[in-house]
């Protein structure tokens, strides 16, 4: 919390961009632009819980765009399949996708290290599509699910522009709130020194858990809220480019920081427009900047931020740097 | 019956070449604990070095080609370690770092390629023509080539890592680095090394798989994830256990395919995978090379 207080300039900065996304789509946003916001707001929140599992517990997972595809598959079926409202059959969506992925991978991985969870969860990921082209009467097979319920009857780009807004501010409440709780600071120590935590008392097997169900869950309801403001899933969004945007989202804005993921979900979902001019090189850009930032900026923009930060406020007080500050 | 022993046979078949393709992860991850996540494209990107010298016409090219993939790769194996992962492994959290590094780029070459060869499917001619008669079962002479040359490389291998200087550096710094700094082994060189050796057998093993099966920019993930799931059934670091889980896997698939259908191969791999890091995590010969 203290760090808040120090670095007020940005929070101000967060509250104005606020107040322009609440007021831009009254203020007359075209229908493209909110297009573009609701997927950002979707976005951000896929790949801030990733980088919860990520950068926070150090645990290596490449499956959440699996999860978000089930939480999405799974609201979507049941809300145009058995009719239910999608206030219910979100909240059901997150808890399937939970429950599955606490069962497939979090059981699992409270046994294993590093890169076998890396590997179970990529492969996890990997054999949905064949599961969904088998089971074609429910799920819709390669095609994928059409014409999926909105929020709201006769809803428009405005009224999903608002809900996935608030849906995106809670699930950013949720992620601050858990990394600044004990659980938070528990798989934190986890992740930096496994040994020295349990040593001091913090229950490996139950933080570990807990980090996979808050993330699976965040992620499946992102899934949930991303099929009934678009309408339509298909396989294609187990596909690998959605899987590079997650990793470049969180790896660009900085892995492991709370602001990261969202700068890095903004620069890529409005910069990602662009990339669509660079035609069938789109992909090899997007794997070029993961290894470019990897190589070089390993912080992302968070790391650019503080060391301008430094930089400025060296120069205003005109003294040497006293510390370094170390993105985390 | 036939149809049974025709499957068997192919399962063992298949089953070698994935055991090939996951030498590779298993001696660069057994020496230096990096997991290549590009390993797949190293594969294609071998098969499609010695596909372009074989298209290039002429007399004896097959052998050519594969000296030509080999070689380049080792260079490319090399240099990789050397700029990219070398720096990387000195930073903190150096595994997802190389992980999703080695991801990255492999997508990115993956779609080099595709730009420089298109997605049209390539493929290399067989090894050798002809056919074995078995009773009933017929197998091709290529296959059994195949299978031969795999057990060669990894007796080849096997025989490397015991009696040569070299290996025996990778072997005990895969046992303990702090050890092998002391009796004074050069960590960085003998980890390029590695490298260069894992990256020249990976493009070898795609050759060899694209010689049975075909060839395109984006086939390299699926040899891939095969190699994932049998490195870590045979024990991560192991190279004999690569060969038994893949040929168990191989058999596996070929039943899976016969009786059940092909679309389950996938999850059943992924169910197969989870009951081994469930029971035996560290695989069936768990160790480090």
């Amino acid at each position: 919390m203290k760090s808040i207080k120090k670095l007020s300039w940005k929070n101000i900065l967060a509250m104005l961009v606020g107040l322009f996304v609440m007021v831009y789509p009254l203020a007359g946003a075209n229908s493209y632009m909110k297009h573009l916001f609701i997927l950002f707001f979707i976005w951000s929140v896929v790949a801030a819980s990733w980088n919860l599992l990520n950068g926070y517990a150090g645990i290596n997972s490449l499956g959440n765009i699996g999860f978000m595809a089930i939480g999405g598959y799974a609201s979507g079926i049941l809300a145009k399949s058995l009719g239910l409202s999608p206030w219910i059959s979100i909240p059901i969506g997150g808890i399937i996708t939970c429950v599955l992925v606490t069962l497939f991978l979090g059981f699992p991985a409270l046994r294993l290290s590093g890169i076998y969870i890396a590997l179970l969860s990529l492969i996890f990921a990997d054999s949905l599509p064949s599961i969904l082209t088998q089971t074609r009467e429910i799920t819709g097979g390669a095609m994928g699910l059409h014409e999926i319920p909105g929020f709201i009857p006769h809803m428009e780009k405005i009224h999903a522009y608002y809900i996935c807004f608030v849906f995106f501010l809670i699930a950013m409440f949720i992620i601050f709130r858990t990394i600044h709780s004990n659980t938070g600071l528990a798989f934190m120590a986890l992740r930096d020194s496994e040994n020295f935590a349990t040593t001091l008392g913090v229950n490996r097997f139950r933080e570990r858990l807990k980090v996979f169900a808050i993330s699976s869950f965040l992620t499946g309801l992102a899934g949930g809220f991303y099929v009934h403001s678009l309408g339509d899933i298909s396989p294609t969004t187990l596909g690998i480019e959605p899987f590079l945007l997650g990793i470049a989202m969180f790896e660009l804005g900085g892995i492991g920081t709370f602001a990261g993921p969202i700068l890095g979900a903004a620069v890529i979902v409005f910069g990602g427009e662009f990339l669509r001019l660079a035609g069938t090189l789109r992909l090899s850009l997007l794997g070029l900047l993961i290894c470019l930032i990897i190589l070089f900026f390993p912080g992302g923009i968070m790391q650019l931020i503080s060391q301008a930060e430094t930089f400025i406020r060296n120069r205003i007080k005109k003294r040497k740097p006293v510390e370094k500050v170390q993105p985390t | 019956m036939t149809s049974f022993l025709n499957a068997i046979i192919s399962g063992l078949i298949s089953g070698s070449l994935y055991a090939a393709t996951a030498l590779g992860l298993t001696i660069i991850y057994g020496v230096s604990r990096v997991f290549n996540f590009g390993h797949g494209v190293v594969a294609v990107m071998g098969a499609y070095l010695a596909w372009t010298i074989l298209s290039a016409g002429g007399q004896l090219n097959m052998l050519l080609g594969i000296l030509v993939s080999l070689v380049v790769l080792y260079i490319f194996g090399t240099l990789v370690y050397r700029f990219t992962i070398n720096p990387l492994m000195k930073k903190p959290a150096w595994d997802i770092s190389t992980v999703l590094f080695l991801l990255g780029g492999g997508i990115l070459l993956e779609n080099v390629l595709l730009q420089i060869f298109g997605p049209r499917v390539k493929s290399i001619p067989l090894l050798v023509e002809g056919n074995l008669k078995l009773g009933p079962v017929a197998i091709q002479l290529n296959d059994l080539f195949l299978i031969v040359i795999v057990l060669v490389g990894i007796v080849a291998l096997n025989l490397f890592f015991k009696y040569t200087r070299l290996g025996q550096a990778m072997q005990s710094i895969a046992q303990s680095i702090p050890g092998a700094k002391v009796v004074g082994i050069d960590i960085e060189r003998i980890f390029g090394l590695t490298f260069g050796l894992a990256f020249a057998v990976t493009g070898f093993s795609g050759v060899l798989l694209s010689t049975k099966y075909f060839l395109n920019p984006h086939i390299g993930w699926e040899w891939m994830v095969k190699g994932f799931v049998i490195v870590s059934f045979g024990g991560l670091g192991s190279t004999n256990g690569a060969i038994f889980a893949g040929l168990i896997l191989g058999i596996v698939e070929a039943m899976v395919t016969l009786y059940i259908g092909a679309i389950w191969v996938w999850p059943i791999w992924f169910v197969i995978f989870m009951v081994v890091l469930l029971i035996r995590p560290q695989g069936i010969l768990g160790g480090r090379l």
